[in-house]
């Protein structure tokens, strides 16, 4: 049964159109994951030797288990945004004579396969090795080394929870937020008390039940999350929402777009996909609090073009770089119907225009941190506007994946559009405005020179706005046939 | 109206359609039959450049419909469920495609009320969206759709399947009425022989993407399409 089980994940995975995307692709997506893969080794490795000549005498074993806990939460939270979650439709499966429970059991360990949970074995098994060389207690740091595995499948369990569930999510991230507040004004710091936890591990034996009684209880949770949900009606019914009609005429002085605007509007309000991701996109503009509050970055020049582009990009960042997939479900009808290519990607640019102009509104406030944080933020915004949502339209070219609009994080269905060939995409934009602030101002040494050139990209991007449109169109066309096809294979 | 050349469609080594020739002229209303994997669907996705020709072209109205998008604004088609946007009401569906087509919420509102018999209550005023809607009732929607803004050419894939029999019966009517001033080419795929004998006066088989059988209609076509089938 798991076998099958297996072949059939097998084909998923071989025949879903992300996968057949170009070599290069491909190539990159494999450097990537080499380069973590060689940091961990490398750390894995070092790491004992590097704390036993800098750490004071303090014991290695120690020093890391002091630092695992940031580890860990570091690793949920990219988890949370990026790790994709495991697939299994279960429509055709709940008749066939296959049991529950194997399916079930099968869903969760599936999950456990991923570069998430691959990866930290990069790190651990070398470092238990070096242990084991440097005559540790072979017992005690075998059930260390098994109580990480054991925190690290926690880890994978809970993400899988606080993504499909909304009271666990809350739940969850409340306590750890209290303790990083107590911790943060000074109250109470939880850290060292995990630490000496887990170095307790490898002293007291014992202390290894409590690694793996949690692994139990959240594997037990998601069993019953999802033996509970595994019926027609549970996950996969669909709820018939109630219709509110606007009518959104104030939009109509667009002309030629209006039509295409006012049902992106709609699509975003009527659709759990794009409303989640607004709701992100709003997060963005409080992203320069971060930095802007720490004097630590004040003389990190380089950081701030790109923090002002983050500020007033994000609708970019999350909507406009799924572009044409939010279109997936009725493609066919937008590529026959009496609609020019041109006009349709000019509505998606003016959609990106106007919120980015929204973004920008928000974030004036931060004139609060000095002229210069305003400067960096509209000059950033011009960015956004006049360069980089072309850039943001050319990357939804290589869009293959067929987005299902009204379907949030559930747990049989796939939720993260939101992937690793995702951020590939991203990495220009975001290098971008770092190039263009500080070759400028490498050369005249001058700040404002730096900002006058971030802002002029997006005016000279808007005077070439016909030439770049034409040429986007015409990627789009090219590769059109292909994403038709690619938006048939739903997922 | 619509001229087919040299067409062909291959994926990988398998051919799934190859017309060497085949013209349909304006205001004709033309069904096309054949079993499943005869390649009705990809003629009906080659008529509207959603699929690339392996070989040949279509021609619309003298536009090649590959090449430039003229050909956009008098054609109009339901071929599946991916042409109807789900977060729509029905009417906020048919509003918008008017807008495509430059025609005010007015002349749709009286477009759709010579369909209220077609609808019977279930589209209008449900306050669901289409997504919400059964199968049949999208399929209304989607077919009702097409006829918005005047189409010269109207391409319908499987418009009977999924509909109740009264609607189907409707339907014939509509369709028939369309055709009769001679101004709209119609063509219409369908599985139900006498269906689309009775709706269309030429009548094309396909079998494994060739052009088997090229028929006008008349009094014996319906016995001689139920003798190809049932041979």
């Amino acid at each position: 049964m798991v076998k099958k089980f297996l072949s059939l994940q097998w084909k998923q995975l071989k025949r879903s159109p992300a996968f057949e995307q170009k070599l290069i692709t491909k190539i990159f997506m494999a450097l990537f994951a080499l380069y973590f893969i060689a940091c961990f080794s490398f750390m894995g490795i070092a790491a004992y030797f590097i704390i036993k000549k800098e750490g004071d005498g303090l014991d290695p074993l120690f020093v890391v288990n002091s630092a695992l806990i940031y580890y860990f939460i570091v690793d949920l939270l990219i988890r949370f945004f990026m790790q994709k979650l495991p697939v299994l439709d279960i429509k055709p499966l709940l008749v066939l004579p296959i049991k529950r429970r194997i399916s079930i059991n099968f869903l969760l360990a599936k999950g456990l396969v991923s570069f998430f949970n691959l990866l930290p074995l990069f790190f651990y098994i070398p470092f238990t090795i070096v242990l084991l060389i440097e005559g540790y207690d072979v017992f005690g740091v075998t059930l260390w080394f098994m109580s990480m595995l054991a925190i690290t499948c926690t880890v994978n369990f809970i993400n899988f929870l606080i993504n499909k569930n909304n009271l666990y999510f809350v739940v969850i991230v409340g306590v750890l937020a209290t303790f990083i507040g107590l911790a943060y004004y000074g109250y109470f710091d939880a850290a060292p008390y995990v630490g000496s936890f887990l170095n307790g591990i490898y002293t007291n034996y014992y202390y290894a039940l409590l690694p793996f009684g949690l692994l139990a209880l959240f594997y037990y949770i998601n069993y019953n999350f999802l033996r509970k949900d595994f019926y027609l009606d549970g996950s996969i019914k669909k709820k018939v929402q109630e219709v509110k009609t606007t009518e959104l005429t104030f939009l109509d002085r667009f002309g030629k777009v209006a039509p295409f605007l006012k049902n992106d509007i709609k699509m975003i309000w009527r659709n759990k996909r794009p409303k989640q991701v607004v709701f992100i996109s709003i997060l963005f503009v409080g992203y320069g609090l971060i930095f802007f509050t720490q004097s630590v970055y004040d003389n990190q020049l380089w950081i701030k073009p790109f923090i002002a582009m983050f500020i007033t990009g994000g609708f970019l960042m999350t909507f406009g770089q799924n572009v044409p997939s939010w279109d997936s479900e009725y493609y066919n009808l937008m590529m026959s119907q009496n609609i020019k290519y041109r006009t349709y990607l000019e509505s998606k640019w003016y959609l990106m225009v106007v919120a980015t102009f929204i973004s920008f509104i928000l974030a004036i406030p931060y004139v609060y941190f000095g002229m210069d944080i305003l400067y960096f933020v509209i000059a950033g915004a011009c960015f956004n506007i006049g360069l980089n949502s072309f850039v943001v339209l050319w990357g939804g070219v290589f869009n293959k994946t067929a987005i299902p609009l009204n379907e949030k994080a559930k747990a049989f269905s796939n939720t993260q559009a939101f992937n690793a060939s995702m951020l590939l995409i991203a990495l220009p934009k975001l290098l971008l405005p770092i190039v263009i602030f500080l070759i400028p101002y490498l050369i005249t040494n001058d700040l404002y020179t730096g900002v006058i050139c971030l802002g002029a990209s997006g005016v000279v991007g808007i005077l070439f706005k016909k030439p770049i449109f034409k040429f986007i169109e015409k990627q789009y066309q090219k590769q059109k046939y292909a994403t038709v096809a690619a938006y048939k294979k739903k997922n | 109206m619509i001229t087919i050349y040299n067409l062909s469609k291959t994926y990988n080594s398998n051919t799934v359609l190859n017309i060497n020739g085949l013209s349909i002229p304006k205001g004709q209303s033309f069904g096309l039959v054949g079993n499943n994997g005869a390649g009705k669907t990809t003629l009906f996705s080659l008529l509207l450049d959603l699929i690339n020709p392996t070989t040949g072209y279509i021609k619309s109205n003298n536009i090649a419909v590959h090449e430039c998008e003229d050909w956009k604004p008098f054609t109009s088609a339901f071929i599946d469920e991916s042409f109807l946007i789900g977060y729509l009401t029905a009417e906020e569906y048919f509003y918008f495609i008017g807008e495509l087509r430059g025609v005010s919420k007015k002349e749709v509102d009286a477009l759709l009320a010579t369909f209220e018999d077609f609808f019977h209550g279930e589209i209008l005023e449900q306050k669901k969206y289409l997504r919400d809607m059964s199968k049949g009732n999208q399929k209304k929607a989607g077919i009702v759709a097409t006829f918005i803004g005047n189409p010269k050419v109207l391409i319908l894939d499987e418009p009977f399947a999924n509909l109740d029999p009264t609607t189907q019966f409707r339907l014939k009517k509509i369709i028939k009425e369309l055709t009769e001033k001679r101004d709209v080419t119609v063509l219409i795929s369908s599985h139900d022989l006498l269906h689309v004998t009775e709706v269309c006066e030429r009548i094309v088989v396909l079998n494994k993407g060739e052009v088997v059988k090229d028929l006008a209609t008349s009094e014996a076509t319906l016995k001689e399409l139920e003798a190809y089938f049932a041979g």
